[in-house]
């Protein structure tokens, strides 16, 4: 019996497209949580900016392709151009096919974004023809012919439309019986001499239109490793006969190195390739990226939390380095926020949130004072006060404290790149390269209170001037931007202090680094922690004895002032009040979502049915479904299971389930419908991988699984 | 010659030449039938009788010529059938079906070409018969068909006759014998096929036929030209330098169409300033066939190629002929450059890895198994297709072959 | 110097253009004449020419062939996919189109004899026919009577046709064990370093003198013809290096006829190129922008065959090591790697006698999933939930061709992998989460 396919089915696709999930969304909302009579309007408002999150990342995702792409651009162009009125060097090799090696990433299905803008550039800047193929479209040389049809009807086939390639593919054996390269050939001459004569519109915007009479025939190969070798060096030798006819040029999507290039092709077929390398940036640096313009903003009103955004980062780390993925993890978050969380018809931009305050129901004001965070700040406040928020709803809507949120935002995300600009370039990273690992730590606990915000700190007051003054302005930079009128202050307050250094070199004799070089020779090598400890004491010794010069005042100074801001600015959020509104907390559902674990839900099904049959009674009575019944009792048993026994047991269990008489003389017999359903049970336990049969003993099975996995 | 040029400028030697060319490269391509074949006469005889026999009195009969490749075959039976259809009465009676082995390659095929040559297309038109058989038989039975009572008879010449008796339970093959035997229409059929082994074609018969091959008929335009030329093959034949090639040539290949190939290569090297086949000549074509191919490819490799075939050979050497793969023999080639430190010889894995698929694509070393696609191709288990021999005799002759790789060679062990 | 071919038939100033245009293969060009004979005469059926790549096989027929305005149809094997697209290109080639169209939907050789035939009754050879099979080798692959059928075509189709074919292999290799028809065989030797020189130095660069060019090939030969000699790859070095030694020039430092200055500055590129003879690794361009960065700081050549560092998420470099360590280890040894206290194994008495051959010569061995995914526990540091990105991770590996799956991909029990990568490789992965493979490897205890 083929379950194989079956089940390889199931393992490799993926639920497609977020729009059926979108489907009967607004309806589910409703379901979320009780009595939410504003479903409607945070199914709005998570739509909303769920689109503008979406907008913002791509454009943020082209931005970074940009550079790569251009380089490509250019290359297709110079090919195209030396192609006819080459130098000497492009003359030697005009009998080879230039070649682009574009290694990006380990993530495969990020790529398709790439190669999609990449086909369409090239369409409307350099060349109508543009083909890529996929690996599992060519398994034999029936690619070449895929190619043919992609390049004559010039459209580049997006991977969705498989439903329009059968009758494509019909029309064009029609056309020609053996469709080989040579009709190519005929069928680009007799275009390029169309579009000689006169440009068709697409070639009209490009600039470089007056030497493409001879446009490039471009074929990407979306995917090489997963090419078979064969075919693609059949494929390429083809194509080096007709080079000197055809324009040609390939570009290789290369997921791991380059040198796969090597691997698959012998040096006869590589010796035809004039092969270029263009690098992608990793994809460490694009989620530093998307985290800084997605995450570390006050821009969109909602936030994740600490140990979500945990959880999605080490997705990301540990599983797969894939940006898109982390995005998804992000709406799924999105969704589930403004699906369970009432109160998050609050987490909007301001004027609408005050609209939304002014027709909060009587049970959503209940549900605010519910909230920890706010009996936190009710708490601090006098009494009478607390009565008011307590009793009175107009009072409460009136002076609502939910702008302290997002004023706490507009300040957080300064100063803590301030601070991240301060401590990234200091050795051992006590607070992290990467400005995340900063952002989780504040997140997470109040920052100042951590040892490794101490011995930054400590650090920090051995920097040397010139570093010194290089951060305080990059600090500068930072805070620039933003117009907030505690940041403003900083703002000033800092540029004081670097007109006091300046001064300070003026007239003051310049101090002696004597104390700073420890500093710079730690930064530069990398001494282990003891070490570092050493020195910091004997530091401080040094400090206690002397006195302090006017450049250690100033940076004191400078300090105290980095300190007050952190101190001020970065408590967590928790700390803050009504966080719930806008922070999305629940990590283990976005685990659960993202991060699956299959054996374990498959465990769990088994021994506890009710669990997913959403019954109330937890433990596995004797009704429970048969395969259950089979698996409690496979559970008991040693690495061989006798078939018999187990029937027996089953019988009696299933017997007693039903509701027999113990004392009846029919019960725990085996009739045919029992044995049927028993086997049934064992079948699907040997398909699920619990047990399978064994060559030992004939009437036994074997077991496969061990304790709880 | 020169006297002779100016004896008969009506005919200049140039026009001989070409008329000699023509003439002689017909009969060695085969192309044009000699006018006796030698050596055959009896078989030739007796295949005439018997199909005359079909031919004029329409009685069955079933023929199987068997020879090595190249024994002539094909002539003697072309030569039968042009003395058949000098006859009138079987001229205008006799029908003829030629099949190949090779073309034909199932019943199917076969049916419809002898439709075709038949020419019975319109007749049979889109009918669909049941077997084969049926078929068969109303393709005879439609030949009857015409004011004569009985059918023509009809001549069925399988070439590469052993080919039709892998097709599908033979049908093709049963069916023609089976009318055959019953005689529901008169036909021959001629199988022709080649036996593997040696035809007992004495060595002087050999000499002869080169002459008879090369010389020029009686007819020739220019007689002087021909007499002359006729002596010089006589003389050449004569020669013992060239009876040696020729003796050496008939003991690798005695069939007459390698033999042709030979004569080929001689008189394609006759040209209007040299208007005879020297002896020169000969040594030169057997030269030509008697090259070694592997030998000559070894010449082409690059030194580091080299040096991993005699790595490889040194791996055979100790391990007795056991397979071997790239990692093995890339530590062997290691080992001898770390005995002698020449920093020119070391190579980075991947060029290595090319130099190794080269020869691979050379077929000079050939995979264990077929399943190449699995492993990676430094792990791919192989063997040398070269012997010891051959692999001394390329160093040999190899241009520049450094001092130390020629001793690595030698050494018994690497 | 050239020496001229003659063959009567044809005229002499063709000939004497075609003896140009191909250098230093006169004679193999000469034979072939010979053999041809005059245009309208019979030649032998079928020529087998063989030697090495970019020994001039092809070129010498193409211009032979164009030059002399011969009929011929050359058909490239790679190309031909199905017999069908090699019979419609002879077909059209010799009769033009419509005889092409003439040929069934899947058609037979007796087809393609047949139609041949018809069209040779129309249009009778006043000439020999020329059919030239590129890459021969690649007909034994075809149906097994074809290549007996086209080496006996004259034959077949009774017209004065004659098959060449062009091959790396030798005739050897292609006979078919029944025995078939002969052909003629012919070698095409490799260059000698002296014709290699000349060939060369025919490309030179507009703004030099030639004598400079030939003097720069001569330099290239004396350090490349040792290991490299292969045309085309001379062709492509040579390409590559040329602007470096111009480079001299450009500045003034030198004058054209320094020689041994000029040499003295090639000569370390060339030594480098020679490390990466073959691999054709970056086009020229890139080529001079990594020599610039030679200059700088003097590391390793950085080609293609240098970037093999591979980002991976976390899981995927400990499965990976893992993997290596299953396929590299055997299984009975996992026990002393990974059992934390595994009473006193010593090397000795798990060693067995016949492992004299270490495993890293062998290459991987497959494994199970299971055993994978108990190494990989036991290996990686932090306690990992066995969840269902942990196994699309292996699948990717598959994917990504750093494992390969052995069995067959619908067996879905028990799949077994090995592991494809290099001991560099995995070394440089494994520091990277530093994890000191070396001492978890049986080969190296």
């Amino acid at each position: 019996m083929s379950t194989s396919s079956v089940s390889k089915g199931c393992f490799v696709f993926k639920p497609s497209t977020k729009k059926k999930k979108h489907l009967g969304l607004e309806d589910h909302f409703t379901g979320g949580c009780e009595g939410a009579q504003n479903s409607g309007k945070r199914y709005k408002l998570c739509q909303d900016l769920w689109d503008q999150i979406k907008t913002d990342t791509e454009s943020l995702q082209d931005e970074l392709n940009r550079s790569i792409l251009d380089s490509l651009l250019d290359f297709t162009r110079k090919c195209s151009s030396t192609r006819q009125h080459g130098d000497w060097a492009s003359q030697m090799r005009a009998s080879e096919i230039p070649t682009a090696a574009l290694v990006l990433g380990v993530n495969v299905p990020d790529h398709d974004m790439t190669f999609q803008s990449l086909s369409e550039l090239l369409q409307q800047l350099v060349t109508p023809h543009v083909a890529s193929l996929q690996a599992k479209e060519c398994g034999g040389m029936k690619g070449l012919r895929r190619v043919l049809e992609r390049l004559m009807g010039t459209t580049v086939t997006v991977d969705d439309d498989e439903e329009e390639e059968p009758e494509q593919t019909s029309t064009e054996t029609h056309k020609s019986m053996h469709c080989s390269l040579g009709i190519l050939c005929d069928w680009y001459k007799s275009k390029t001499r169309k579009s000689s004569t006169g440009t068709p519109g697409k070639k009209r915007s490009s600039p470089v239109k007056d030497e493409l009479q001879q446009p490039p025939v471009v074929v990407i190969f979306k995917d090489l490793e997963a090419f078979n070798h064969r075919v693609l060096q059949d494929f390429i030798l083809i194509c080096s006969r007709y080079i000197e006819r055809l324009p040609l040029m390939f570009i290789f999507g290369i997921a791991t190195s380059p040198s796969t290039i090597q691997n698959m092709l012998p040096h006869s077929v590589s010796s035809l390739l004039c092969i270029e390398l263009f690098q992608s940036l990793s994809c460490t640096q694009h989620l530093a990226t998307v985290i800084d313009k997605l995450v570390l903003t006050s821009h969109f009103p909602f936030k994740l939390n600490g140990k979500v955004m945990q959880v999605l980062i080490s997705i990301f780390l540990y599983h797969d380095f894939s940006v898109r993925n982390f995005i998804k993890g992000v709406q799924l978050a999105l969704l589930e926020h403004f699906h369970s969380q009432p109160l998050s018809v609050l987490c909007c931009k301001k004027k609408e949130a005050l609209a939304n305050v002014m027709e909060l129901s009587q049970r959503d004001l209940e549900r605010i004072r519910q909230l920890p965070s706010f009996r936190r700040y009710t708490e601090k406040q006098d009494a009478q006060e607390k009565v008011n928020l307590m009793t009175d709803d107009t009072h409460l809507k009136v002076e609502f404290l939910f702008y302290d949120l997002r004023k706490y935002h507009k300040n957080y995300y300064p100063v803590l790149r301030c601070l991240h600009t301060l401590t990234s370039s200091l050795p051992r990273y006590p607070l992290g390269k990467q400005i995340r690992e900063l952002h989780l730590i504040c997140l997470e606990k109040t920052v100042w209170e951590t040892e490794e915000y101490q011995s930054a700190m400590k650090l920090l007051r051995m920097l040397a001037k010139d570093e010194l003054i290089a951060s305080i302005q990059r600090c500068c930079g930072t805070l620039k931007p933003v117009k907030s009128k505690k940041m403003m202050n900083a703002l000033i307050q800092m540029e004081e202090i670097l007109t006091k250094i300046k001064q300070l070199d003026e007239n003051a004799p310049p101090v002696d680094n004597s104390i700073t070089s420890p500093v710079k020779s730690l930064s530069q090598k990398k001494t282990d922690l003891f070490q570092l400890q050493k020195t910091l004491l004997e530091m401080n010794e040094t400090r206690r004895t002397k006195k302090l010069s006017p450049f250690e005042t100033v940076r004191n100074e400078a300090l105290e002032l980095i300190d007050g801001l952190v101190k001020s600015h970065l408590s967590p959020p928790e700390a803050q009040t009504l966080y719930e509104v806008c922070y999305y907390t629940s990590s283990a559902t976005v685990r659960r979502h993202l991060n699956a674990t299959p054996r374990t839900s498959i465990q769990a099904a088994l021994s506890n049915p009710y669990h997913y049959l959403q019954t109330e009674d937890g433990s596995v009575s004797n009704a429970a479904p048969d395969i259950c019944i089979a698996y409690k009792l496979h559970l008991e048993c040693g690495r061989l299971i006798n078939l018999y026994d187990w029937l027996e047991a089953y019988a009696t269990v299933a017997s007693a389930a039903e509701g027999n008489d113990p004392d009846s003389d029919t019960f725990g017999k085996v009739d045919e419908v029992k044995h049927a359903r028993f086997i049934q049970a064992v079948s699907e336990l040997e398909f699920l991988g619990f047990i399978k049969s064994t060559k030992q003993k004939t009437d036994h099975v074997a077991r496969l699984t061990w304790g709880g996995c | 010659m020169s006297k002779r040029k100016v004896k008969d400028a009506h005919l200049p030697v140039g026009e001989c030449i070409t008329q000699l060319q023509k003439i002689l490269r017909e009969r060695l391509c085969n192309q044009q039938l000699p006018e006796k074949p030698e050596g055959v006469g009896a078989q030739h005889k007796h295949l005439l009788e018997l199909l005359r026999r079909t031919a004029v009195h329409g009685e069955s009969n079933s023929v199987l010529i068997v020879g090595p490749r190249g024994a002539g075959k094909t002539m003697l039976l072309k030569s039968v059938l042009r003395e058949l259809l000098e006859e009138k009465e079987v001229q205008k009676n006799l029908l003829q079906v030629q099949l190949n082995g090779l073309l034909q390659t199932d019943d199917r095929i076969a049916l419809k070409e002898i439709t075709r040559q038949l020419h019975l297309e319109n007749v049979v038109g889109d009918k669909v018969f049941g077997s084969f058989a049926e078929n068969l038989a109303f393709l005879l039975e439609a030949l009857k068909k015409g004011d004569r009572s009985s059918s023509r008879p009809v001549l069925f010449v399988l070439d590469e006759f052993d080919l039709f008796a892998h097709h599908k339970n033979q049908t093709l093959l049963y069916n023609l014998f089976d009318v055959s035997q019953s005689a529901q229409a008169p036909i021959a059929v001629v199988g022709l096929t080649c036996r593997l082994d040696v035809l007992e074609l004495l060595e002087k018969r050999y000499i002869e036929r080169v002459q008879t091959q090369l010389s020029l008929p009686q007819d020739f335009p220019d007689e002087k030209f021909a007499k002359d030329w006729n002596e010089s093959v006589k003389a050449l034949c004569e020669d013992k330098s060239v009876e040696e090639v020729l003796l050496r040539h008939f003991n690798c290949s005695r069939d007459f169409r390698s033999l042709h190939m030979f004569l080929m290569l001689c008189l394609s090297r006759v040209t209007v300033a040299k208007p005879v086949v020297k002896a020169a000549d000969v040594l030169e074509a057997g030269r030509l066939c008697f090259a070694d191919a592997k030998a000559d490819m070894l010449h082409g490799l690059s030194i580091l190629e080299l040096c991993l075939i005699i790595a490889m050979k040194h791996l055979n050497d100790v391990y007795e002929g056991e397979p071997f793969n790239l990692q093995m023999v890339h530590n062997e080639f290691k080992k001898f450059l770390q005995r002698k430190s020449n920093s020119m010889y070391n190579f980075e894995q991947p060029v290595v890895l090319k130099a190794f698929e080269h020869l691979q694509q050379l077929e000079l070393i050939r995979p264990v198994d077929g399943s190449s696609a699995k492993t990676q191709r430094e792990y791919q288990l192989m063997r040398l297709m070269l012997d010891n021999s051959q692999i001394m005799e390329a160093l040999q002759k190899y241009p520049q072959c450094p001092t130390d790789v020629k001793q690595w060679a030698m050494s018994a062990f690497g | 110097m050239i020496a001229r071919l003659q063959q009567t038939g044809y005229e002499e100033d063709r000939l004497q253009r075609v003896a140009k245009l191909l250098p230093c293969r006169e004679l193999q060009a000469g034979t072939l004449l010979s053999i041809m004979g005059q245009p309208q005469q019979y030649s032998y059926p079928s020529v087998f020419i063989y030697g090495h790549r970019a020994s001039g096989k092809s070129h010498v027929m193409h211009i032979l062939l164009k030059e002399l305005e011969l009929p011929h149809a050359t058909v490239s094997c790679v190309e031909c996919v199905s017999v069908a697209l090699l019979f419609e290109q002879v077909l059209l080639s010799f009769f033009g189109c419509d005889a092409a169209s003439l040929l069934p939907r899947s058609p037979s050789l007796s087809d393609f004899v047949r139609i041949y035939r018809q069209q040779c009754l129309e249009m009778p050879a006043k000439q020999t026919r020329y059919v030239v099979m590129e890459k021969a080798e690649l007909l034994r692959d075809m149906d097994a009577n074809l290549l007996p059928a086209i080496l006996r075509l004259q034959e077949l189709v009774e017209d004065n046709v004659t098959v060449i074919f062009l091959s790396e292999i030798v005739w050897d290799k292609f006979r078919p064990n029944t025995g078939c028809f002969e052909p003629l065989l012919l070698h095409f030797p490799d260059y000698s370093k002296g014709e290699l020189q000349q060939i060369l130095s025919q490309d030179k660069h507009p703004s030099y003198s030639a004598e400079f060019y030939s003097s720069y090939i001569n330099i290239l030969l004396g350090v490349f013809y040792s290991v490299c000699r292969d045309l085309r790859e001379l062709r492509h070095l040579a390409a590559l290096n040329f602007s470096k030694f111009c480079e001299p020039l450009a500045e003034g430092k030198v004058k054209e006829s320094d020689t041994h200055k000029l040499w003295r500055n090639i000569e370390p590129h060339l030594k480098k190129a020679m490390q990466t003879v073959y691999l054709r690794e970056v086009s020229s361009l890139q080529w001079e922008q990594m020599q610039q960065v030679e200059e700088k700081e003097t590391g390793p050549l950085r080609g293609l065959s240098a970037h093999t560092h591979v980002e991976l998420p976390y899981y995927s470099k400990f499965l990976l090591i893992a993997a290596y360590l299953a396929s590299y280890n055997p299984a009975r040894t996992d026990k002393r790697f990974f059992l934390k206290h595994h009473g006193k194994i010593k090397k000795t008495n798990f060693l067995k006698k016949n492992e004299k051959t270490s495993n890293h010569l062998l290459g991987p061995k497959p494994f199970p999933l299971d055993r994978l995914l108990a190494i990989f526990y036991s290996v990686v540091d932090s306690r990992v939930a066995p969840t269902a990105s942990i196994f699309s991770q292996i699948s990717s590996l598959v994917t990504l061709q750093l494992l390969t799956q052995v069995s067959h991909d619908d067996q879905l029990d028990a799949p077994k992998y090995k592991c494809a990568v290099s001991m560099d490789f995995i070394c440089a992965i494994s520091r990277t989460v530093n994890f000191d493979i070396v001492k978890y490897l049986y080969d190296f205890l």
